[in-house]
C-alpha cells in the first residue's frame, strides 16, 4: 500500500527537463521561457557574431561570451523571474521565469 | 557631415540606378566578396580610434562589439572564399567604400571626448543604414553563388541591431554645449 502511493507520488512529480534557448538572428528564441525548479537551461549561439545571456538586477548568472555554436548550461535551483540581456548587443533581451 | 560623407560613398553607387530602372552594378561573386570584407575592415578601423579618443563607456563598449562582430563576420566570408575557390576582388563599390572611410577617419581623427562621441556615433549610424541598403538593393540581388548570399543574408540581423544599438546611443548623448550663441 505505501510502496503504491510512494509511486504513484513518484509518477506526479515530473522529472527534470532541459530546455534549449537558441540565440539566432540577433534574438534569443523563445525570448520568454518557463520552466521549473531543477530543469535545465541550455543557451546555444547560433549566430556568426558572439553573444552573451547575462542576469540583470538581483539574479546573477551570466554565460559569458558564446562563440558561434558555444553552449552555457544554467540549472534553475530557485524560483523566481530573471530578465537578462546580451552585453555586447543591448537591444536582445530574454526572460526566464522558473516555476 | 560625417555620415554624409561616408553614406554618399555608398549610395552613389546604389542611386547611380536611381534615375532609370537601371540595373545594380553587376558584381561578380569575388567583387561581393571584397565590397564585404572591405566594408567590415572599414567599421574595424573606425572603432580602432574610439579608445585613445574617448573615456565614455557606452561608445567605447560599442566600439570594442564593432571591432568583434565585423572581425567574426570577415573570418567567416574568408572561410567560404577559400571554400569557395573565390579571391575577392577589387572593383568600384569597394574604392568608393574605401575613399568614404578614408574621409570620415580624417574628420574625426582631431575630435576628442563629447564632440568625438556625437561624430563617431553619427557616423556608425549612417555607416551602418548605408550597408544595410547596401546588402539589400546590391550585393543579395547580385550576388549568383548561394551560399555567398546566405552569408550575406545572415549578416543582415546583426548590422540591422549594430544601427539601433547605434542610434540609441546616439540619443543618449548630449548635445553640445551652446557657446557664443
Ligand atoms: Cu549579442
Amino acid at each position: 500500500m505505501i510502496v503504491g502511493l510512494l509511486l504513484l507520488l513518484a509518477g506526479l512529480t515530473a522529472p527534470p527537463k532541459t530546455h534549449t534557448v537558441e540565440i539566432r538572428g540577433m534574438e534569443f528564441h523563445p525570448a520568454v521561457l518557463t520552466v521549473a525548479v531543477g530543469d535545465t537551461i541550455v543557451w546555444i549561439n547560433r549566430d556568426i557574431v558572439p553573444h552573451t545571456a547575462t542576469a540583470k538586477g538581483q539574479t546573477r548568472w551570466d554565460t559569458g561570451q558564446l562563440v558561434q555554436g558555444q553552449v552555457w548550461r544554467y540549472v534553475a535551483r530557485r524560483a523566481g523571474a530573471a530578465r537578462y540581456v546580451c552585453t555586447f548587443h543591448p537591444t536582445m533581451h530574454g526572460k526566464v521565469v522558473i516555476r | 557631415m560625417l555620415p554624409i560623407a561616408m553614406t554618399l560613398a555608398l549610395t552613389a553607387v546604389l542611386q547611380a540606378q536611381a534615375p532609370a530602372p537601371a540595373p545594380a552594378p553587376d558584381l561578380s561573386d569575388p567583387e561581393v566578396a571584397h565590397v564585404a570584407v572591405t566594408a567590415n575592415s572599414i567599421d574595424i578601423d573606425m572603432a580602432k580610434l574610439v579608445p585613445s579618443h574617448t573615456t565614455n563607456a557606452a561608445v567605447r563598449q560599442f566600439a570594442t562589439t564593432m571591432i568583434t562582430d565585423h572581425t567574426a563576420v570577415n573570418a567567416q566570408a574568408g572561410a567560404l572564399a577559400t571554400k569557395l575557390g573565390v579571391t575577392p576582388k577589387d572593383n568600384a563599390v569597394s574604392e568608393s567604400l574605401q575613399t568614404g572611410a578614408t574621409s570620415a577617419r580624417a574628420s574625426l581623427e582631431p575630435l576628442h571626448g563629447a564632440a568625438f562621441d556625437r561624430a563617431y556615433m553619427d557616423h556608425e549610424v549612417g555607416y551602418h543604414q548605408a550597408v544595410l541598403d547596401a546588402i539589400d538593393k546590391l550585393l543579395v540581388p547580385t550576388t549568383e553563388n548561394a551560399e555567398l548570399r546566405k552569408l550575406l543574408v545572415d549578416v543582415r540581423p546583426a548590422i540591422a541591431t549594430h544601427l539601433e544599438h547605434a542610434k540609441h546611443l546616439r540619443s543618449q548623448l548630449a548635445a553640445p554645449a551652446r557657446t557664443g550663441k
